[in-house]
């Protein structure tokens, strides 16, 4: 039996957030991913999405409430690790799996790059390198937890807006927290896949924000995938092999019969 | 000769047998790889093999073969094992495999059991190699297509694996004598009188 750990949820708090990126140039740092070579689209996003080699990325939006007020939002985009994770229950090889700590980790080491997970994730997390062969996405910073230290972007955040703690803990300061904002302030990531371990705390409703799911959830194809056609691969050739031995011995072989001559 | 029965009759072509044993070979290597991929307890086949890696790869390029010879094998069988009317009889009366009936209509080269196999392996054939292409470059395709392409390569394996079971044991301990076709390509007299009775009459025809 695996040895029961704290279960933790980075909270990502998106009304503290200044936008600074404090927290993509750490994920780049301690994970030593190089830096892409962009181009200005005209706006501070940059990267335009989650690369390979971008695992982290503040997404700049410009945005007009119902009352005619201008906002600039910012969501910290990234894996949002799953309970219920759509990434794992593809994965053939293992490599994705869940850690103690309940986040979704990756061992690249025995990824085939099968690009199942790429597809199956509700969130469009995971990124494949053609070179490598392989899927990233985060991880949680697991090496960091299981030193006791928080995740580089936790770290690295100067407002506050990004927190770490006991998943419990976390779920009560978000509502807490939300509680306070009043308004249209909701919270993100408890309700849905068995409740994500990144939460975050939303200004505006979900629907509001790009590339954001209002209601992620497994895909309907990856539970047909894996919970039927799956198990009956099996089940159905076992059964029409039992049928069939069923069948030799009750009603036997098929004997061919001699036709005699002149025989109609 | 004077044995009539002992008679061995000609039944399929080479070509038709290497087709045969080349989708048989590669639907079967993929079977097992692919039932590797799709279960953990199963890690043992793709490890054989030298990993998960080197097993995706073996899947791809057998697929690909399994591909060919199923493009090859339809272009070859089609015309025998197009359906007739008869065919509908045939399977109302379980082939005379389940239970005892007289009013079998007399088969051509192929019974309706048969037929219904071939159009199987055709249809969810191309159906699993489609998908393994989108599989294969996922990352080409909308996340929806990529999606359910998994989702249907392996129904069609499920479907391909199961109805594999009904030909392995019709073709072989469930009709004895029919498995020489796969081999020597020859089966007895009485065989064909059973199996294919008006193939056989015309074939006699022709001679004579």
């Amino acid at each position: 039996m695996k040895e029961h750990k704290m279960e933790y949820v980075k909270l990502i708090d998106t009304t503290l957030c200044t936008a600074c990126r404090g927290c993509q140039v750490a994920c780049k740092q301690w994970n030593e991913n190089p830096a892409s070579k962009t181009q200005n689209h005209g706006s501070y996003q940059n990267p335009q999405d989650l690369e390979w080699n971008t695992w982290t990325l503040i997404r700049f939006q410009e945005y007009t409430d119902t009352d005619g007020n201008f906002k600039w939002l910012f969501r910290k985009d990234g894996c949002m690790h799953c309970t219920d994770a759509a990434c794992v229950r593809a994965c053939p090889s293992g490599a994705l799996h869940h850690t103690d700590y309940g986040v979704v980790a990756h061992n690249r080491e025995i990824c085939i790059g099968c690009k199942a997970c790429t597809s199956a994730c509700p969130f469009d997390i995971p990124r494949y390198n053609k070179t490598t062969e392989k899927i990233y996405k985060c991880d949680l910073c697991y090496d960091r937890l299981k030193n006791g230290q928080p995740a580089a972007c936790v770290k690295a955040c100067i407002t506050g807006a990004i927190t770490m703690g006991e998943k419990e803990t976390m779920i009560k300061k978000a509502y807490d927290r939300v509680e306070k904002l009043g308004g249209k302030a909701v919270v993100y990531g408890d309700k849905f896949v068995g409740g994500t371990h990144v939460m975050y705390i939303l200004s505006e409703p979900p629907a509001v924000y790009d590339k954001l799911p209002v209601k992620p959830s497994v895909p309907m194809s990856v539970i047909l995938w894996k919970n039927l056609f799956k198990p009956f691969t099996l089940i159905g050739m076992g059964a029409i092999a039992g049928a069939a031995a069923l069948h030799y011995l009750i009603k036997g072989p098929h004997e061919v019969h001699e036709k005699k001559e002149g025989e109609e | 000769m004077s044995n009539h029965s002992a008679e061995m009759i000609k039944v399929t072509d080479g070509i038709e047998r290497i087709a045969h044993w080349i989708l048989a070979a590669t639907c079967l290597f993929c079977l097992l790889t692919g039932l590797g991929f799709m279960f953990h307890s199963w890690s043992g086949i793709p490890n054989m093999l030298g990993g998960y890696y080197a097993a995706l790869w073996m899947h791809i390029f057998s697929g690909l073969a399994f591909a060919a010879s199923l493009i090859y094998g339809f272009f070859m069988w089609k015309k025998d094992c197009a359906f007739e009317a008869d065919d509908a009889k045939w399977i109302l009366n379980g082939g005379g495999y389940l239970w005892p009936t007289t009013n079998l209509p007399p088969v051509y080269k192929y019974n309706a059991g048969q037929k219904a196999f071939f159009w199987c392996i055709v249809a969810f054939g191309a159906l699993i190699v489609l998908t393994g292409l989108v599989m294969w470059n996922a990352d080409s395709f909308a996340h929806v297509v990529a999606r359910w392409a998994f989702t249907l390569h392996a129904m069609s394996a499920m479907v391909i694996g199961s109805f594999f079971v009904v030909h392995f044991y019709l073709g072989t301990i469930g009709n004895p004598g029919t498995v020489s076709a796969m081999f020597t390509g020859k089966c007895s007299k009485a065989w064909c009188q059973t199996h294919c009775p008006r193939w056989l009459e015309e074939k006699e025809k022709k001679v004579a």
